[in-house]
């Protein structure tokens, strides 16, 4: 029960919240490019991108809010060289995508040993974080439980209230209905005098707009650092979830959620001395198997057939079996 | 001066005018000085076989392509047709033979969808319904417009994608083989709809095959022919055989070939059988046939009424859920299509290119494909190139393949030569069952004869044989026993040589057999 109480609080809740927010960002982000008919792979890269210019603007300029400039910018960067060889040019979004994600890695790397001389990771030298916002009375409304909707940086706030609109974008825009059309029939959007490049180019950079958000707040929101390779791994999560969400922006957040819960949760068992590694891998475990399971029904086709397949193998092996129930 | 003040005066008898358009493609000319006039409310068929050049036509008018020579006039005025957008501008619409429809969307997203009525930014969908609403009722084209169009009918997404066109105030209207995909009740209602559009004074334009359509609704008919405009008349003047010598230049029999009755034996027997569809809905409800040998068993039925599961489930390639069905004397559900096929079964499938043959290989791999473990391609552990080719040359022959040799890329071969080479293939492997799935689908009426006289060959041969189409003339000519299929169903049985085509269509649309049989 002390354990139970232990790991179960309005503090893991907290951490839930946090940990959420920028593969949340990421992942709608991404849900302009899914949604569009791309398969966006390099949202790992535009976070990363994002995350090491916000600092590097941060100390440019000492404030926290150029530092976000910086880093949308470089993401959008990115998203603009993706667009132009995906969209433009008809180069294979997975290679695009995986090429710039290397990329990333390796130009953040060198930036940091060229601008600052050292690897591993920035500290201190001037990094400004972003701001909490206090939300006021909240703590003589709500008490203990004030930290759960106050406190957070403005990323948190932006990327939970941006679900809904999320939502009417989609439902209630002309630019939202489009993005839809030229993902699901292009051939349609053609027909009627939609540019279906010009609605691609503005998803990707949407896209790289909130991957970009994403990164700033990595590197200035949720602590205020860089380290080589920050995002581990959340741009992937967040291709993972769009893969089973569909780019639906209630799902995007329900996965996003799950996977924040399970890296939350992660961090509190590491408290019990379990090794590291091991928990580590356990947010990723999680949310993977959860959405799966999740979305069995909605499965990808691959995987569909492959089961599909082997049970007729396994039916033709055994060909006395004549009555068959559906 | 003062006659063209008045209106009356002013508006010239035609529509659209198009004055010698000649439309090449490298050294391949589709369209050659081509002439057309279509008078103001009136329908005008535009007939011709398969690469006659009457798609190509079209989309020359509707500003898809651009012709190498040639002028384009709308209501008199030359117009150059730079995009579709040109077109829609000068109150040309156009209703292409596959649809463009989104499926996720409703009815009326899809129909405002590129022209969304907007309130303060946002789209009004409520505006948008309310006008989709009084637009197909003043033009009787009954939709809801509330509903998504990924559940609806064939028959309604064109009701669709005709609102589609108005609501941009079209005043002619193109229609590309519009009747291919409906029952014959959707089809009259369609051709309801079109009188009513000439009587409102709009003009429509429609491309057809079916010449009986052609004679029903047309004022006037313009036959193409290998890319020129042969004729030009008011439809009362053609009967139909003139037609197809205009468009063939030859004489096509549409006649029922004679025939011995059969006596064979049961070779297929399939028993109440049950299957879902890609979508896990059931897709075959409780089907029950046999197919004896030296008879044409036919499946009409609208697409998608589970005709292509049906053929999947035969060959092997959908599981079944629930039932039996035996070839010869031996259960096939339960084996994989190889051992289906080596227990009697030749398939020509209903999509030659993703079941029929590989389009990047050659004739003669096609034609070796599934039977390269027999003589006379094995030769010890290896495949006889050489004699592949000798046998792939013997039947570009026999089935009258028109390439260049046995090397020739299939890809490159013409719609109707590609069926050949899965015809020459299927019909030569001596199976005593054979499935066919639309053989002259995409197949000009010249080779399409020639098919049904292969077909009518191996029914001679006493080969039992099963006939999906959707083209209901088709079967009319060929089987001896006509099924009619609806939502997954065999919804009745008639005689090949007293089939009606009234009955079938209602059998079609969904109307029991005892109900059709009571009214007639």
């Amino acid at each position: 029960m002390e354990v139970l109480t232990s790991l179960f609080n309005v503090a893991l809740l907290v951490a839930m919240l946090r940990t959420t927010a920028p593969i949340l960002l990421v992942a709608l982000g991404g849900s302009f490019t899914t949604k569009a008919g791309i398969f966006n792979i390099g949202l790992e890269g535009q976070m990363l991108i994002g995350a090491f210019f916000a600092v590097l603007g941060s100390i440019w300029t000492g404030s926290a809010w150029g530092g976000v400039l910086c880093g949308v910018a470089a993401a959008l960067v990115f998203a603009l060289i993706f667009a132009l060889l995906v969209v433009s040019f008809r180069a294979n979004e997975v290679v695009v995508g995986l090429a710039l994600n290397i990329l990333a890695g390796g130009m953040t790397i060198s930036l940091m040993k060229a601008v600052f001389g050292t690897r591993g990771s920035i500290v201190g030298r001037g990094i400004v974080g972003l701001p909490k916002v206090q939300i006021p009375y909240a703590r003589d409304v709500l008490g203990p439980y004030a930290q759960l909707i106050s406190g957070y940086t403005p990323m948190v706030y932006l990327a939970f209230v941006a679900v809904p609109l999320f939502v009417l974008f989609y439902r209630r825009t002309r630019l939202g209905l489009h993005i839809r059309v030229v993902g699901e029939k292009p051939e349609a959007a053609e027909a009627l005098g939609i540019s279906i490049t010009r609605v691609r180019y503005t998803a990707s950079l949407l896209c790289g707009l909130f991957a970009g958000l994403a990164g700033a707040h990595l590197s200035l929101g949720y602590i205020t650092m860089f380290t080589e390779n920050m995002s581990s791994g959340r741009g992937f999560m967040a291709v993972a979830i769009l893969i089973f969400s569909n780019g639906d922006p209630l799902r995007v957040l329900a996965g996003c959620l799950l996977f924040g819960f399970a890296d939350a949760f992660s961090l509190r068992l590491q408290t019990f001395g379990y090794p590291s590694y091991l928990i580590l891998a356990v947010p990723y475990l999680v949310a993977l198997t959860a959405l799966f399971a999740l979305s069995y029904r909605a499965r990808p086709k691959l995987i569909r057939e492959t089961a599909e397949s082997m049970r007729r193998f396994l039916r033709a092996e055994t060909p006395s079996d004549t009555t068959r129930p559906s | 001066m003062d006659s063209a003040s008045t209106p009356a005066a002013a508006v010239p008898p035609y529509a659209i005018e198009l004055v010698g358009i000649t439309k090449r493609f490298g050294t391949f000319t589709a369209n050659d000085g081509i002439d057309l006039r279509v008078r103001r409310g009136s329908i005008h068929a535009i007939i011709g076989e398969n690469g006659a050049g009457k798609t190509t036509l079209m989309n020359v008018l509707f500003g898809l392509l651009q012709p190498d020579e040639g002028e384009i006039r709308v209501d008199g005025k030359p117009v150059v047709m730079a995009d579709p957008s040109v077109a829609i501008a000068q109150g040309l619409g156009m209703v292409h033979q596959h649809f463009k429809l989104v499926p996720s969307l409703s009815v009326a997203e899809n129909v405002f969808l590129g022209m969304e009525i907007r309130t303060r930014g946002l789209i009004d969908h409520k505006k948008q319904e309310d006008r989709t609403r009084e637009l197909s009722r003043r033009f009787g084209l009954a939709v809801d417009p509330t509903e998504r169009v990924g559940l609806l009918s064939v028959g309604i997404e064109q009701r669709i994608e005709i609102l589609k066109v108005l609501v941009r105030g079209a005043r002619t209207v193109i229609l590309d083989e519009p009747t291919a995909v409906l029952t014959p009740q959707e089809s009259r209602e369609l051709f309801a709809t079109l009188r009513g559009f000439a009587n409102d004074g709009m003009t429509v334009i429609f491309i057809s095959h079916h010449l009986e359509e052609v004679i029903e609704v047309s004022d006037t008919v313009t036959v193409l022919r290998r890319g020129k405009a042969v004729a030009t008349r008011p439809t009362s003047e053609l009967s139909k055989s003139e037609m197809v010598r205009l468009m063939v230049d030859r004489e096509v029999s549409f006649a029922r070939p004679a025939r011995p009755a059969t006596q064979g034996a049961t070779v297929l027997s399939v028993r109440d059988l049950w299957a879902r569809d890609d979508r896990r809905h059931p897709a075959l409800r409780d089907v029950s046939f046999d197919v004896r040998a030296g008879e044409i068993v036919g499946i009409a039925g609208v697409a998608g009424n589970g005709q292509t599961e049906l053929a999947e489930v035969i060959a092997g390639l959908r599981p079944a859920s629930h039932g039996a069905a035996t070839l010869g004397a031996r259960d096939i559900l339960a084996l994989s299509p190889a051992s289906i096929r080596n227990a009697g079964l030749a398939h020509v499938p209903g999509d030659r290119m993703v079941r029929g043959v590989d389009g990047n290989a050659s004739i003669a791999s096609n034609l070796v494909m599934g039977r390269q473990f027999r003589a006379p391609w094995r030769k010890g552990w290896l495949l006889d190139w050489k004699a592949a080719d000798v046998e792939a040359t013997r039947m570009i022959e026999r089935f009258d393949i028109r390439a260049r040799g046995p090397a020739d890329t299939v890809k490159r071969l013409s719609g109707g030569n590609i069926q050949k080479v899965v015809l020459a293939r299927e019909f030569t492997n001596d199976a005593p069952f054979l499935l066919i799935d639309q053989p002259t689908r995409g197949v000009d009426i010249g080779a399409q004869e020639a098919i049904h006289d292969e077909i009518m060959r191996q029914r001679e041969k006493g080969i039992a044989i099963l006939l999906i189409s959707v083209q209901l003339d088709e079967l009319m000519k060929l089987a001896d026993r006509i099924l009619v299929m609806f939502n997954g169903r065999l919804m009745g049985s008639v005689d090949g040589e007293e089939a009606d085509e009234d009955q079938i269509g209602l059998m079609m649309a969904g109307v029991a057999q005892s109900q059709v049989e009571a009214a007639a």
